[in-house]
């Protein structure tokens, strides 16, 4: 009976956000996941802006983690998980379009060939 | 402390959290306002919707976040959040699109590469039986010939144009040919290898040399070899089969060969 108290103010605690914010350790994994991926397919912070931007907001967000900053820890690992994803969208639209470009490449010269054959 | 305090203090805390934390942050609306014109221009985009109706819907769920909260006094930092989660999906969802997009135009321009390297096989077997036996002494320097390279075959200066690294038609028939042999034994490669004659610079000779490799590389590929079993050398006036001192001495010097591989793929060394 006498938790009763305890408990409900825990649930305001709990409801009220900010103040009591759990530690974000899937949204850390999953922005961890988002990088490893960004790099995987050839993202490289030198070239992809967002992608260095993603990896500063992990290093905050893991910064946030050790002074139990957990909201803002969340936010910039939110953040980052989404540059991340973008960075990495970027690089595969690039490669779809140099993938086009070969392909356009090949079909000019074969044109020209065609050509060629029928002008000797 | 009993349990009744315990609670009313954490309220307290709380309440003075609220009041003093959090300011109210002055880019909120700029932020809500770009991730909403963001959001507007993909959701009214026909293909964002076919190709990324997922991103869609995630930027458009941020977004309503943000825009409830912005009702929110002292909530400006959140507002700023999930305006740029928001954003974020509005950008993915068009770079997925843009990827979708380019896999439907790749998948056309293969079928029109398909129809126009069977044309052009076609056009170079017409041409073939046009040409008839005349030609035949013409393509003469083509040989093949084991060395210790493996198995060597030339093609001689009278299948290019002095000075010119593009084919002439009358290479059609050793070309079909190797692409033939080629297909024929699908583990084999080849590297392709230019070579000039004296005349002219060093730097002129290695690129013409490597040029005309290249050429005949081309069209291997043109004609359905994948080019990942064709390597291209120029070695430039480098390794004469004459001397140079001739004109029939540097015609046969000019000239491109074809090493190909045992029948496991394996190549010899490069000169």
């Amino acid at each position: 009976m006498t938790f009763r108290p305890f408990l409900a103010a825990l649930a305001v605690v709990a409801l009220a956000g900010c103040a009591a914010d759990p530690a974000p350790n899937e949204q850390i994994r999953l922005t961890q996941q988002a990088l490893e991926q960004a790099n995987a397919v050839g993202a490289n912070p030198d070239e992809s802006p967002e992608l260095k931007l993603a990896e500063g907001k992990l290093t905050q967000a893991q910064a946030d983690m050790a002074d139990r900053s957990y909201k803002d820890a969340r936010m910039q690992a939110e953040q980052a998980e989404l540059d991340a994803r973008l960075a990495e969208a970027q690089v595969l639209t690039r490669k779809s379009q140099e993938q086009l470009n070969v392909l356009n490449t090949r079909i000019t010269r074969l044109r020209k060939q065609l050509q060629l054959g029928e002008a000797q | 402390m009993s349990p009744m305090i315990r609670g009313l203090s954490c309220i307290v805390l709380l309440g003075s959290a609220a009041l003093g934390g959090c300011a109210s942050h002055p880019n909120g609306e700029q932020a809500l306002q770009q991730a909403g014109s963001d959001f507007q221009k993909v959701k009214e985009d026909a293909n964002v919707l076919r190709f990324a109706p997922k991103d869609v819907i995630r930027a458009g769920e941020s977004l309503a976040r943000a825009d409830r909260l912005s009702s929110y006094w002292g909530s400006g930092a959140d507002v700023v959040h999930y305006a740029y989660l928001s954003q974020r999906y509005s950008a993915i969802a068009r770079e997925h699109t843009e990827q979708a997009l380019n896999q439907e135009r790749g998948a056309k321009l293969e079928l029109e590469r398909q129809r126009l390297q069977l044309a052009l096989r076609e056009s170079k077997l017409i041409s073939v039986q046009q040409q008839g036996k005349w030609l035949e002494e013409q393509i003469a320097s083509l040989a093949t010939t084991q060395t210790d390279r493996g198995l060597v075959m030339t093609l001689g200066d009278v299948l290019f144009d002095t000075g010119e690294a593009e084919l002439k038609n009358s290479a059609n028939r050793t070309v079909l040919k190797i692409v033939q042999f080629l297909q024929l034994n699908p583990k084999r490669i080849v590297r392709i290898e230019g070579y000039a004659d004296s005349t002219g610079g060093e730097q002129e000779n290695l690129q013409l040399s490597h040029d005309r490799a290249q050429s005949v590389a081309d069209v291997l590929v043109d004609l359905g070899i994948d080019e990942k079993r064709i390597q291209v050398e120029g070695y430039g006036d480098q390794y004469p089969v004459e001397a140079n001192a001739s004109e029939r001495g540097r015609a046969q010097n000019r000239r491109v060969e074809i090493v190909f591989s045992d029948a496991k793929g394996q190549l010899g060394a490069a000169r």
